[in-house]
């Protein structure tokens, strides 16, 4: 089977580039896939994308850079790429800011997987958020209720456009039932996030020094950590234990900027170590040595990549009192102290609770790690292939049929 | 979960009854891992309330192994709420699904 994957993708650094590096490893290691053709995002400066060494027991990969974050011209091109290579499945990695952080170039991306089942291919979306579970004015598409109302109808109809796909996997069993009760979609499949990698059981041990409080991710739309920072500040007041705190990542590609303006706002508070940019070997050793993960966000967009990792690293979080993130953590098993969104002084409290006990982060940890390896993502790859190997034997098999309407 | 295992016909069959979830998928492992020719494996469910998605992919594993060697691997029995999981998941489209065991053992090949 060859799959053509269109998607953001390390060393590219926009949103669910690392979900898309960890499912296309494992994706190569299966038997009854022969090629994968990331159709990615051009990289900035003129910059190229590492050739791919080719080995013989695993699926062959090419990395074909045929869009641009932003540009009004994306769901042509790619439609174009897909032409060309001819995969016999294509799969989108979307979330709803995927191809441009304004509305319009934005939207018109998200017809692209509509586009390319029209070119009669397979088409296929893995979609990481939906419209009716962001809060649009904290995501970055708001500020004014009369825009956000014209954005979340934008955001229907475009949903129903995504769903003109062969097939829609999401990645909590909620977004099903909206989707299916509210747009009557019989197409949608709940995929688990399954977790990244088979990591092996964690030690619990901490490096010497100060214990660290760490946050990774891309921030500033939903993902803000000026809260984060005065709980911080509040920590190393009432503490007498050394603390330090580790943000770890970059700024979304809609809010370039953000993390220096917040370097420049909290210069005064010490102890802060901003990391840039963790490339994937750094990984291990950034929530290796974190005490405790928090996850400062106030909205949410979807199921979260960095807590399945937290927890594959057997660590204790620190979340937001947000109904996706609760269901998570019920649906699939993690634990964690929660605290009410933006404020400072209850997210100090929570995270207070781990620094005091390490029996508590601990014990935490291990229900996390248990959470974070009971379903491996190359596992979660195979239901993929099941239902692409089911989508090709039904374009196979089925004639062609025309409908009274379509006469 | 307790797993029983008879043999009809040539069709391996494996009865499971309790909970199916990441704390007791070891059992079925073990048992394909000890039956490496198992070609044909009909799974009742009769006797599971509960699958989580640790259980729904050893499923999918035992069917990949066994259309791997030319057979297949059947469910049989489903009760209301294991057959909602395989809905959610459309896994339901990839499994064959009989509503009881004597059904799947008269559409299964000998």
């Amino acid at each position: 089977m060859r799959i053509a994957l269109v998607s953001t993708y390390p060393p590219g650094k926009g949103s669910l580039n690392e979900y898309a590096f960890h499912f296309v490893n494992h994706l190569r290691q299966k038997p009854e896939v022969s090629e994968i053709i990331i159709l990615a995002d051009e990289l900035p400066d003129g910059a190229t994308y590492p050739t791919q060494e080719d080995t013989s027991d695993v699926a062959q990969l090419t990395i074909h850079p045929c869009w641009r974050f932003g540009a009004w011209n994306n769901v042509l091109r790619i439609r174009q790429a897909v032409r060309h290579v001819k995969p016999d499945v294509v799969l989108f990695n979307l979330q709803f800011a995927t191809f441009a952080d304004r509305r319009i170039p934005g939207a018109l991306g998200l017809l692209t997987p509509w586009v390319v089942k029209s070119s009669d291919m397979i088409s296929t979306v893995l979609l990481h958020n939906i419209m009716e579970t962001v809060d649009l004015s904290k995501a970055g598409f708001g500020g004014n209720p009369l825009i956000e109302q014209i954005t979340r109808l934008a955001g229907n109809i475009f949903t129903r456009v995504l769903l003109q796909a062969d097939l829609i996997a999401v990645t909590i069993p909620k977004y099903v039932d909206i989707l299916t009760n509210k747009y009557k979609a019989e197409h949608v499949v709940l995929a688990p996030h399954g977790a990244f990698e088979d990591i092996p059981e964690p030690d619990f041990v901490l490096p010497d020094g100060p214990l660290q409080i760490m946050t990774f991710g891309k921030f500033g739309t939903y993902k803000r950590v000026e809260a984060l920072i005065e709980a911080f500040e509040l920590l190393q007041n009432q503490s007498t234990q050394p603390l330090e705190l580790v943000i770890a990542g970059t700024d979304s590609p809609n809010t370039p900027g953000y993390l220096e303006g917040v370097r420049q706002q909290y210069a005064h508070v010490p102890n802060i170590r901003y990391t840039g940019y963790v490339e994937e070997e750094d990984v291990p050793r950034i929530f290796g040595d974190a005490a405790v993960v928090v996850f400062p966000y106030n909205s949410t967009t979807g199921s979260s990549g960095v807590l399945h990792q937290a927890g594959s690293y057997g660590k204790a979080v620190v979340l937001p009192n947000l109904g996706d993130f609760a269901e998570l953590i019920t649906d699939e098993g993690y634990t964690g102290e929660f605290f009410q969104p933006d404020d400072a002084d209850s997210m100090a409290q929570a995270i207070q609770k781990f620094l005091d006990s390490p029996q508590h982060r601990q014990q935490v940890g291990s229900q996390n790690y248990i959470a974070a390896s009971g379903l491996p993502m190359s596992e979660v790859v195979d239901w993929y292939l099941l239902h692409f190997e089911r989508l090709l034997q039904n374009k196979t098999t089925s004639p062609i049929t025309l409908s009274q309407e379509s006469l | 979960m307790e797993l029983t295992y008879r043999n009809t016909n040539g069709t391996h069959i494996l009865e499971l009854e309790g909970r199916f979830d990441a704390y007791e998928v070891p059992k079925l492992v073990e048992w394909f891992d000890a039956n490496p020719e198992a070609k044909f494996v009909l799974v009742n469910l009769s006797g599971v309330g509960f699958i989580d998605s640790s259980g729904l992919a050893t499923l999918v594993k035992g069917l990949k192994r066994c259309r791997n060697k030319g057979g297949d691997l059947y469910l049989s029995n489903l009760q209301q709420a294991v057959l909602i999981i395989f809905e959610l998941t459309r896994l339901d489209k990839a499994f064959t699904i009989f509503d009881e065991e004597t059904a799947a053992l008269e559409a299964l090949p000998n």
